[in-house]
């Protein structure tokens, strides 16, 4: 039983449930919320905001595992989401190693460039495995709406996630 | 610095995306199985989010589309009362090809089953077109199917589970269709077609052979007992449809009408070429494209506005004649690469609600 508490208290469980419950509203409420006609990335907020609470390799797996969950959902090339979020957690979580107590802009600043940099790797990551068409000058206009809506949620985001991989304050999952 | 834990992180997770990757486009079925049995457990959450969110997205929509809705509503209302008329002659019309078809045993796309859905969902992705229907395995849809609402092309079917489908459209840079373009008319400045007439009568010979006839309707003959009268056509231009030109309408004998028998042979040209393409989806907020047409001679010229339809074959997802646009831009190239073509879909992809999926598939994809 204790082993079991142990499992469901786990960061990972906990990042997991938190990637389910965010992906339904990602697939529901936000894609019917298109400012611009640009579809708000929750999931790949999600995935920056973890690099941001709980640091670079975190922020990787944790991305990692948002992008795979995304991917169940969607039908561009399975594995590409997860990379392309893999490198936006892992690129947010840098922010830690510039400040060691980074203030709350530049937590929104990092999340902003790395979910505005995912963007727009992922129809040039989607280019080299065959999907081309996906590079046009309209993802700029998208990378930009979804690196300020995810800047401005960032910090609701960190916390959230803080509580999902962080046990404690002091205690950071794959703590170098 | 790099630790070696960090390093080795990198390359893992690297490797798996390669793993992944690689397994997707090969068309593994592993992706497709983990897939559906995600959609399994996910789809109740789902449902479950979409109630709780529905108030909100309810309220965003009133909030940012009252004033345009009111505005489409009132356009729609203006255009319903103008097709009603519009649509009861060409259903006239459809039947009419239709029965034209069958009698010459040649297929229709009466004669093809197909399966009304609903969409359900959207791709929650800024790249990816994609919707989803409610309906999937179960009703008999199959990857490939051809989707459809009462406009025209849509899409085709990507992805199916038991009861759920995903529909590519036709926008998608990931899709590509075989059609059939047309060269357009060219409108003379009559509005009457000009009959070249040559009658050969067979008669008692007591009187002189016909040789001028009035337009296509009218015959005069003077001679009684029993003629023959071949017409050829010229371009009939009773229309303005681009693309279109209808032939010249030959009245079946009269009973007890002398025995009159017409056979109607339309002149070189009447019957308008039609050119083979491919057209390629080219993203959202781009029209689809059409390549590797040639302009020849036998083509004609190619114009805006002319009706785009699927070319179907043994091999096409997509049956023939299937209305899929008409031209909206001519890009000519200068080299041996043709013009570009860009289509209107005659589909509005923005608003789709029912949407109909055609049962059809060509002998290839059929599993033996």
């Amino acid at each position: 039983m204790k082993r079991f508490f142990a499992i469901i208290e786990s960061p990972l469980t906990r990042a997991f449930l938190v990637g389910f419950i965010v992906l339904s509203f990602q697939t529901t409420l936000f894609n019917t919320l298109r400012p611009f006609s640009v579809v708000m990335q929750v999931m790949l907020l999600c995935s920056a905001a973890s690099g941001v609470a709980a640091g670079s390799e975190s922020g990787a797996i944790a991305g990692f595992m948002f992008g795979f969950m995304y991917d169940m959902v969607l039908t561009s090339p399975f594995g590409l989401s997860a990379l392309v979020f893999g490198f936006a957690g892992y690129m947010a979580g840098g922010v830690n190693t510039f400040a060691y107590s980074p203030r709350w802009w530049f937590k929104m600043l990092s999340i902003g460039i790395s979910s505005a940099a995912a963007v727009l790797i992922y129809p040039a990551a989607s280019l080299v495995v065959g999907v081309d068409g996906l590079l046009q000058t309209r993802v700029i206009g998208v990378a930009f709406t979804v690196g300020l809506f995810n800047a401005a949620f960032a910090l609701p985001a960190v916390f959230l996630m803080r509580w999902a991989l962080v046990k404690s304050k002091k205690q950071m999952l794959w703590a170098e | 610095m790099y630790s070696f834990t960090r390093r080795r992180l990198i390359v893992v997770l690297l490797l798996t995306s390669v793993l992944l990757l690689t397994l997707d486009r090969s068309n593994s079925g592993l992706v497709g199985g983990v897939k559906d049995a995600f959609g399994v457990v996910f789809r109740p959450v789902e449902r479950f989010a979409n109630v709780v969110s529905r108030p909100l997205s309810n309220v965003w929509r009133g909030v940012l589309d009252y004033s345009d809705m009111r505005k489409e509503n009132l356009a729609l209302k203006d255009l319903l009362v103008k097709q009603e008329g519009a649509a009861i002659a060409a259903t006239a019309s459809v039947r009419e090809a239709q029965e034209l078809l069958a009698l010459n045993g040649l297929p229709t796309l009466a004669g093809i089953d197909s399966v009304t859905a609903q969409v359900v969902g959207q791709s929650p992705s800024n790249f990816t077109q994609t919707f989803e229907l409610n309906r999937g395995k179960s009703s008999g849809i199959r990857v490939g199917m051809t989707v459809t609402n009462g406009a025209g092309l849509v899409g085709k079917i990507t992805g199916v589970t038991l009861e759920r489908s995903v529909v590519m459209l036709a926008t998608d840079p990931e899709y590509a269709m075989s059609v059939k373009v047309g060269a357009c008319t060219r409108p003379k400045a009559t509005t009457t077609a000009v009959p070249q007439t040559t009658t050969t009568l067979v008669s008692d010979g007591s009187t002189s052979p016909v040789t001028d006839v009035l337009p296509t309707t009218t015959t005069t003959s003077t001679t009684s007992t029993t003629s023959t009268t071949t017409t050829v056509l010229q371009r009939a231009t009773t229309t303005t449809i681009k693309g279109f030109t209808p032939f010249a309408t030959t009245l079946p004998p009269v009973p007890g009408g002398g025995g009159v028998t017409q056979i109607t042979v339309p002149e070189t040209g009447v019957l308008l070429p039609r050119e083979t393409g491919a057209m390629e989806g080219q993203g959202i907020d781009r029209l689809p494209v059409i390549r590797f047409i040639q302009t020849s001679s036998r083509l004609g010229e190619l114009c805006e506005g002319v009706p785009v339809v699927t070319a179907g074959g043994s091999q096409s997802l997509a049956p023939a004649d299937l209305v899929v646009g008409t031209v909206s831009r001519v890009v000519t190239r200068t080299g041996t690469s043709g013009p570009l073509l860009e289509v209107e879909l005659a589909a509005n992809l923005q608003s789709l609600n029912f949407v109909r999926v055609l049962l059809y598939q060509p002998a290839t994809e059929i599993p033996q």
